[in-house]
């Protein structure tokens, strides 16, 4: 039985070392981490259907753009799915901590109120 | 047994014709306050077990109705019982079923808090959801639809029940601890070192997730329910989804099907290898707490590569999955899983042979199969007693109808037997990931709701997750939203083990028990 636990507790350095160097290095993420959604002006025809679909009142659509408060979003892909041009998509972006809560707003211009 | 047979027995037992309404497998049946008891012992007798109790206002959709309790039970083998009795908005008390049927003593307790509705006779009066402190001090009765012209009155203080003599002293743990673990005060009254009595006091989560619900679309109120805690989205989000899907007529896609199974039993297994690495971190073994922390890591990436998310939240829901399940992590899911199920059993294995190790296992924190069946157990902890219950054998839903589970059982009821359960578990599921990653049959993932729910119209749906089975009430209101609903999560039901698995052990050993059903304290307190 000893001779297995130190074999079971040698074995991990035998193993590749699977963590990075954050934060000197980028994140570790699977291909389909859902991250802060992101709206693609071009696509954007500022109907509000993602406003409507947020289940926590995170999307705004203003005069200054299209804006998602980090503070709010619990990363559930809603808007994405309601919007009707697929110009959302929930990105790689996971690095949200910020000094401020106005900062954790992140806007997007998606042009001019029509 | 059948639909009629029951309504024949009721009729017999109360003296008068029972009207019974719904599909086969869920009966509602309407009684007086007064014929609540006996109606539950009738069902009793032939083997039914609670499953919950709940209280509504039904107000919301008829201004001159009152408010009502419903006692909801399973017939084994047969169909589930709704037991509704409606009471006048100016005296809504009601004989207690605790005395009858000691499973629904919380849920008595918890009514009475929401609503104010009185159960009489209750074996323990004390608040369950408030706590009778300052913040309490205008109780608000948050459930009722409409708010009464004068505040209730104040719900008496909570008392801890102790034990008094020569040499018992009391011993207050909690609400803080010393890990990173969610909040609940025990009261052990000891004598040495060891365990007289525990009182557990919880809801220090309690958010008032059922209120916040209430009113919304469904989709609005699934982003809610199944982020009642962090590691049974899969489970509440099932159970809610299967609600919806009984009140709407909905039949899921076949993929959706399949895919559900896939996320519930992913959940099941990275719960179960860090449910046993806990286990070990109960008697301060670190060498099970990491190698099994970092299979439990595995696990997570596995979580994420599929569905983007660590703890799979925001796949299922009403109409079969939100979100398609990413391609790449589906392909290397049955590889991965593999690997991962053969590195947990040969950490398992090793423990197993340490006898130091399952020293202090054996004998620790033991439930009497008769006691869990008393106190309506669900999951590991009813199956480490000797009770053959699992609801994906005992009620499949989805595919589950197809794959014949074996229902894994210990006989002991120690912290020994709940690791091994989990253990044997785990493999099973293990393989029925890797079974069922391999073939996922093709097409769409997710089929419109049928037809709108009636309003007024309410169901019960369960799914067993990895605490036990979690069941799911919903009453659906005008334009497809939420009129009521109600969470009794495997948690709640198993809570009252907890405490009644710590008399005669010694105190530094409760860590080690509580660990052993490893239960949430947020989807308790909602």
């Amino acid at each position: 039985m000893p001779l297995d636990v130190m074999r079971r507790l040698l074995s991990p350095l035998r193993e590749p070392i699977i963590s990075s160097h954050y934060p000197a290095a980028p994140p570790l993420l699977q291909p389909a981490v859902r991250g802060l959604p992101e709206v693609d002006p071009a696509a954007c025809s500022r109907d509000g259907a993602c406003v409507a679909a947020c289940p926590t009142g995170a999307i705004r659509l203003g005069d200054d753009g299209w804006s998602v408060d980090a503070g709010r979003c619990v990363f559930c892909a809603a808007c994405a799915l309601a919007c009707p041009n697929g110009a959302i998509r929930l990105g790689a972006r996971v690095e949200l901590a910020a000094r401020d809560r106005g900062d954790l707003v992140i806007v997007t211009p998606v042009g001019q109120r029509p | 047994m059948s639909a009629t047979t029951i309504g024949e027995a009721l009729s017999a037992r109360l003296g008068h014709p029972v009207a019974a309404s719904g599909p086969d497998d869920e009966l509602l049946v309407t009684v007086s306050s007064a014929e609540l008891q006996p109606t539950v012992e009738v069902l009793q007798a032939r083997g039914a077990g609670h499953l919950m109790l709940l209280g509504m206002d039904l107000r919301g959709l008829d201004p001159g109705a009152g408010l009502a309790i419903e006692e909801v039970m399973a017939l084994p083998g047969g169909p589930l019982v709704r037991l509704r009795a409606v009471l006048p908005i100016d005296d809504p008390a009601y004989p207690s079923i605790t005395t009858v049927e000691p499973a629904a003593q919380w849920d008595e307790r918890e009514a009475r808090d929401l609503l104010g509705i009185v159960p009489v006779g209750h074996p323990d009066p004390r608040p369950l959801v408030f706590h009778g402190t300052a913040a309490d001090a205008d109780p608000v009765q948050p459930l009722r639809k409409i708010r009464p012209a004068a505040p209730a009155p104040a719900s008496p203080a909570f008392r801890a029940f102790v034990a008094h003599g020569e040499g018992v002293y009391q011993l207050p743990v909690g609400p803080i601890h010393a890990g990173i673990i969610e909040p609940g005060h025990f009261r052990f009254s000891a004598v040495g070192e060891s365990v007289l009595h525990l009182d557990a006091r919880l809801f220090y989560t309690h958010r008032g997730i059922e209120q916040l619900v209430e009113g919304r679309s469904f989709d609005g109120a699934l982003a809610i329910v199944e982020r009642a805690c962090g590691v049974c989205t899969v489970t509440h989000a099932t159970a809610f989804s299967q609600a919806v899907e009984r009140l709407s007529g909905t039949e899921i896609p076949p993929r959706a099907r399949m895919a559900r199974i896939l996320l519930a039993e992913l959940e099941r297994l990275y719960n179960h290898v860090s449910d046993l690495g806990n286990i070990c971190a109960g008697v301060g073994f670190h060498f099970g707490t990491s190698r099994l922390g970092w299979q439990k890591e595995r696990l997570l990436r596995c979580n994420e590569a599929l569905t983007g998310h660590r703890y799979l939240t925001g796949v299922v829901a009403p109409g079969g999955l939100r979100l398609a399940l990413d391609e790449r992590g589906l392909a290397g899911l049955g590889a991965s899983v593999k690997e991962i199920d053969q590195d947990v059993r040969a950490i398992v294995r090793l423990l197993v042979r340490s006898e130091s190790f399952m020293g202090r296992l054996h004998g620790t924190g033991i439930v009497r199969g008769e006691d869990a069946r008393r106190l309506g157990a669900v999951g590991v902890a009813a199956r480490a007693s000797g009770l053959a219950v699992d609801l994906r054998r005992d009620r499949p839903a989805g595919a589950y109808a197809e794959l014949d589970v074996p229902v894994i059982t210990h006989a002991a009821g120690d912290v020994a037997a709940r690791f091994h359960v989990r253990a044997q578990e785990a493999v099973i599921s293990a393989g029925l990931v890797r079974d069922l990653a391999g073939r996922l049959p093709a097409g769409p993932i997710r089929a419109p709701l049928a037809r709108d729910a009636e309003a007024g119209s309410s169901t019960v749906a369960g799914a067993e997750g990895p605490r036990g089975a979690s069941w799911l009430w919903l009453m659906a209101g005008a334009d497809g939203r939420v009129e009521r609903l109600h969470l009794r999560s495997g948690s709640f039901a198993n809570w009252p083990v907890v405490a009644a698995a710590a008399p005669g052990n010694l105190v530094p050993d409760f860590p080690l028990i509580n660990k052993s059903f490893e239960l949430c304290y947020a989807c308790t307190d909602r």
